[in-house]
This record gives C-alpha cells, structure tokens and sequence, in this order.
C-alpha cells in the first residue's frame, strides 16, 4: 500500500510491503526494515535497526495524531488524487475564528479600521484567561461579526480582515 | 477524627484529598458539576452529588448548594481543595454557622490575606520586607501616578487576585491605559472585582515561598521553600523544593519571616507565604495563600509529611506532634505542570477528548492526576492534566528522572506541553539552576520540537492506517452491531454518548 502523508507542510510518500516475517517501509523511496508490535489500540512497538520506539497513534477521520517524545504532530493522510490539486493561494481576505468556545470580553476594531500584522484586533476570555486575538495579515477591518459579550463555538468567524 | 467529608472540588485535588481522607478512614463526598459525572473524583468518592451546571458559578461556586449537600449526606467537614471556594471567606463564614468544620483557616485570616492589600499592610507592621509600590487600591489617574514614580517596568495587579489573573507587565508607559484596562476587566471577571494595585515589577526575580503549617494549638511551623519560577503568562509550570538559590541562612530568615505573618492572622491549617525575590537574594513579601497550594507534593517529597492529612487533621483539632527543630529536608524533588495546551501558540488551551494517556511510573515518581484514557478536558476549568513529581538525592539526578519520567509520557487527543517541559529539562541554563520568572520567555527554542527526525512518526502512522484498512478487510464474519458503532465513533474521535 502507499500514503501520502503531510506533517508540518512537508509531504512524505511511504509504502508498506508486508512479506511473511518482515515488513519493509519505503519513505520517499529509501528502504527502512521494521520490525512491530502493536501494544494496544493506540500504541506501537517499533524496533528499527535494534533502536526500540514506543510511539502513539490515534486516527480521527482521515487524519492521524502521532505522539513521539512528549511532541503530538498532526498527520494529514492525502490520497493520491488530492495531490495533483494545486495548493490554494493564500487570499488577501483573512477570516479570524475563536480557537475554542469562549466569550467576546472586547472588539478592538471597528469596520474600517486599518490593522499592522500581529495587532490584536478581539479579546476572548476562555478557561478564565483572557487573550488577544491578533490580525495575521496587514488591511482593513471589513466585517465584525459578533457583539461584545457574546459567547461562542470554536471556530467561529469572528472578524474578517482584507489586505489593502 | 471526622467519619464524613465533602470534597468541594474536582479535578487531580479533589482525587487527592478523596485518597488522604480514605486513608484516614472518613467516608468521602464528592460534588459534581454536568460536565464533571465521568470525571475521575466522582468515581473515587463514597458518596457523589450532582450539584449544577457546568460554568463553575453554577455549581463549584454555589455555596447554597454545597451546603445542602453538605447537611444531606451528614457531612462533619468541608475541603475546599484549590481555587473556586478555597479562599472564600463567606464561605469559610457560612460553614461555621451551619456546624460544619471548614479544612483551611479562619474566616478572619482568609479576609486578611485574601485582600492583597490588607496583606501588604500587615506584612508592614510585622517588619517584612515589600517591593515598592501603591498604597492599595488605586484609581486609573493615580495608578499611572504611581507608576510614573516608582518608574517602568511596573506591574499591574487585582486586589483580588491569584493564580495570575488580573495581573499585568507594562514596560512602556504607553502600554499603560491599555494594560490597565484588561488587568481590570479580568480581575472583574475571575473575582467579581475590579480594585487593582501598582508595584514595581523586579527584574529577573525569582519566585520563592514559604510552606507553613499550623494548628490550634499555638504551633506554627515552616516546611522549607519551593521555588516556582519556571512560569509562563504568570502561573506556574515546573516548581522544585528545595531552592538552588537560598543558602541555609537565607531559608532560616524566610522561614521564620512566614511564621511571623502566619502568627500575626492567627492561622491555622496549612498556608504558603510567597516571596519575591532579586539576583543579589533580597527577599519581598509578594502574598500569602490561605489554601493547600497546587505545587504542594515537593514539599511532601522531602520532609516526607502528608500536607493534606495535616490539614485534615488539624481542623478535626489535633496538634501537631512535631517542632520546627524536628523538621528535616532531604533529597530534591520537582514538579511538572502537564497541560492540554499548545507552548506554539503561546499555550493556549487545547480542550478536548484524551483518546489515549499512558503516565510514568517507576521509583521516586508520583503523578497526581485525575485523566484516564476517554476521558474529556472541557474548556470550563483549567486545563492541567496531571502534576508529574520525582524525587531524588540532588537536582541534577532529579531532573535526569523527571526528564525521563517525561519521556513516558503518551497523550493523544489534545495538544500537550510534555515536549516542552522534556526540552526544558534538557536546557543547560535550567540545569545549572539560571532561572528567574522570564526564563520561558527568554527561550522561545523550548516551544517547538525543533529538528527532528520525523521517520519514526511516519512509520508508526503508516502501520496505524494500513493496520486499520486491514482489519475492515478481513472482517468477513458477521459481528455485533455495538462493534460497529462503537469503531464509527472511534474513526471520527467522537465517544457513543
């Protein structure tokens, strides 16, 4: 089998051979024996050149979380057919959504207001701390979306940012 | 003894508490809140109680329904753990009249030094040394008054605060209005009051303070300091005990400095009197807290005394068996804070389902938590998974242990700051014990994995999704239909409920 996965926006090609008592791992086309054993649901056994590696792993739709070393990576598994796609150009309209449900302590910007990169443009407060949401890209203020007060969603949009 | 006693938390310190009152032989009673049925102290608990809605003030804050709890299951004691009621002196008030023993001091000392500014007051008349700044509460034109005088960078903080909120750093008087407006609104929203204050902030300064216990008896006594200057946005992360930075005539002066405003409100229970202090080791009283404090186990580890049954037998009237003289320290021992939360973006919380927690364990490793594989961390309480303590001959095989005690550490579900804190560990700076409150901030490098070999990671995925395909392939017979289900709600990160 062959996946494409992406960490980090790096792509990486890997293929499985399973043969009857190894399997053979080829990453971007260099040959790496492995030898594992699944420990529970979530957890592998990896010995690759006698250097043992307890790795978790968990799938969540058609992504993936790895845990290696106390670091959690996003894996993103793309098919083969999703590759040829042209990564999309980052547009000059930036929409800015609240990372985790929290509630609207203060608007910072109005409709028209110019924004810097990295000029905090909401406060939220969440888990009883209050941080600042910051513009990252340079404009104006084009849209405000929720009312001071007003609690919200995860991802929500809640501000909309045009570059000039 | 109580035979009876009602936690009024949840979290790792409720777990905590259940398990000293267990040993005690008192019957537990657990409160919880919607979000909290699954959780781990509920489970633990003799007895449980739904009391309320998920927002704490629905629920952890409602002195009115822990109350009623309290007299229906015959409850003789309350322990208010850390945070939401544990220094709320209506409540330490409430409880008296009701009949029921308050675990933690008086009322009257909880009012004392609960306000900061009363705090700074007493500390005054005890002599106690105190970093510059405002005469208590300040409005805005005179808090910049102060500010202009006693001259940037200064701090900004909430009369009521604790736990690092309502406070901040202004560097540049322009940043002032502006600091000054969050500093109050977050205080009005954690405290329900907005009075704010005006230091000068000590640069490099390190955070050091004083465990203290007491009972009603008359005997006050100290356990030794911890250093907590390992924060980030002001709270803390890594705490160790003893301090690399006193000497023993140093420790002897603070020590008895915290008695001393210990004696001065009375106390009684456990408290932890805190310090700031600069490079050249002068000391300043920053605020005492009238409550078992998070970091609390390194002083467990080397004085070897169970902090949490002290209080718990201190307010069932007991005195304390040992003086000041009989309390030795031995060893080193650390603590890290793990929490569902992201060092890259500047560790905002990562609330979410844990899919997977495998914790440490081996000689001289405690890990106070209250996760378990499934389990949920919402975004309506803080965001610490577990508390991860080692204890060692010396801080450099501490932190070897507690480095690799890391290592062990499996989370997945929710970004974590294991990585972070294993980088920390690791940092030359840190080992040879060169750090102050800004040691986070000062490297950025600690945040992100850096270079790594990515390989493995990849591997591991590749088994798990060909691992996946092939059991859904050769998955001929017919099966149960809970199976199904329950591998849909696994593949989508989602639980049967």
């Amino acid at each position: 089998m062959t996946y494409i996965f992406k960490i980090k926006d790096q792509v990486y090609k890997i293929d499985i051979e399973k043969e009857k008592d190894q399997t053979v791992i080829q990453i971007d086309g260099k040959d790496i024996p492995v030898e594992f054993q699944k420990i529970d649901d979530n957890l592998y056994s990896i010995i690759l050149e006698n250097k043992s590696l307890t790795i978790g792993v968990s799938r969540n739709g058609k992504n993936l979380q790895v845990f290696m070393d106390g670091d959690l990576y996003e894996v993103e598994a793309i098919s083969e057919r999703d590759q040829r796609k042209s990564p999309q150009e980052l547009s000059g309209v930036q929409e800015i959504r609240s990372p985790m449900p929290s509630r609207i302590v203060k608007i910072l910007k109005e409709v028209g207001d110019e924004v810097e990169v990295d000029e905090g443009v909401i406060v939220l407060e969440a888990m009883k701390m209050e941080s600042e949401l910051k513009s990252p890209i340079e404009g104006n203020v084009t849209d405000v979306l929720v009312n001071e007060g007003d609690s919200v969603e995860a991802e929500t949009p809640l501000l909309i940012v045009s570059s000039k | 003894m109580f035979n009876k006693i009602l936690i009024a938390n949840r979290g790792e310190i409720a777990v905590r508490i259940i398990r000293a009152c267990k040993e005690l032989g008192a019957t537990t009673v657990a409160v919880y809140s919607d979000a909290d049925r699954r959780s781990l102290h509920v489970a633990l608990a003799d007895e449980a109680y739904h009391i309320g809605g998920s927002a704490p003030s629905e629920s952890y804050l409602v002195i009115d329904k822990i109350i009623e709890v309290a007299k229906k299951s015959g409850t003789q004691a309350i322990h208010p753990g850390f945070g939401f009621l544990s220094e709320n002196e209506e409540f330490a008030k409430r409880c008296e009249k009701e009949g029921i023993v308050f675990i933690g001091p008086s009322a009257e000392a909880i009012r004392l030094m609960g306000d900061k500014i009363t705090a700074r007051k007493i500390a005054q008349e005890e002599k106690v040394p105190l970093v510059p700044g405002s005469d208590g509460a300040v409005t805005d034109v005179e808090a910049s008054v102060v500010a202009d005088k006693i001259g940037y960078p200064v701090m900004i903080k909430a009369s009521a605060g604790g736990g690092g909120k309502g406070m901040r750093l202004v560097r540049d008087k322009d940043k002032f209005e502006s600091s000054l407006r969050m500093a109050r609104s977050e205080a009005r929203s954690s405290f329900g009051d907005d009075s704010v204050f005006v230091e000068r902030f000590v640069e490099q300064s390190r955070h050091v303070e004083i465990q203290i216990i007491a009972d009603t008896h008359g005997n006050t006594i100290h356990l030794f300091e911890r250093e907590c200057s390992i924060q980030r946005r002001h709270q803390k992360v890594v705490e160790e005990a003893p301090s690399s930075a006193i000497s023993a005539k140093i420790r002897k002066k603070m020590g008895e400095v915290a008695v001393r405003i210990a004696k001065a409100v009375n106390y009684s229970g456990a408290g932890t009197v805190e310090f700031i202090m600069d490079q050249r080791g002068n000391f300043y009283f920053l605020e005492m807290n009238t409550r078992v404090q998070v970091e609390h186990p390194v002083t467990e580890m080397i004085t070897g005394l169970d902090i949490v049954k002290w209080m718990i037998r201190i307010a069932a009237g007991e005195e304390l068996p040992f003086k000041q003289k009989e309390i030795e320290m031995k060893g080193w021992a650390l603590e890290c804070r793990v929490y569902a939360e992201d060092p890259e973006t500047n560790f905002m919380p990562s609330p979410g389902l844990l899919i997977y927690v495998k914790a440490p364990s081996g000689p001289g490793i405690r890990d106070d938590s209250s996760i378990y594989s499934g389990c949920e961390i919402t975004s309506f309480y803080d965001p610490m998974l577990s508390k991860l303590v080692v204890w060692a001959d010396n801080r450099e095989d501490a932190i070897d242990k507690m480095a690799s005690a890391l290592r062990e550490y499996v989370v997945l579900g929710v970004k974590t700051n294991i990585g972070f804190l294993i980088r920390l560990m690791n940092d030359e700076e840190f080992r040879q014990g060169k750090i102050d409150t800004g040691f986070i901030e000062r490297h950025p490098e600690l945040l992100t994995p850096g270079t790594v070999d990515l390989e493995p990671a990849l591997i591991a995925a590749a088994l798990a999704v060909d691992d996946i395909e092939e059991t859904v392939d050769s998955d001929k017979q017919p099966q149960s239909n809970w199976k199904l289900l329950g591998r849909k709600a696994a593949l989508s990160g989602g639980s049967l409920i």
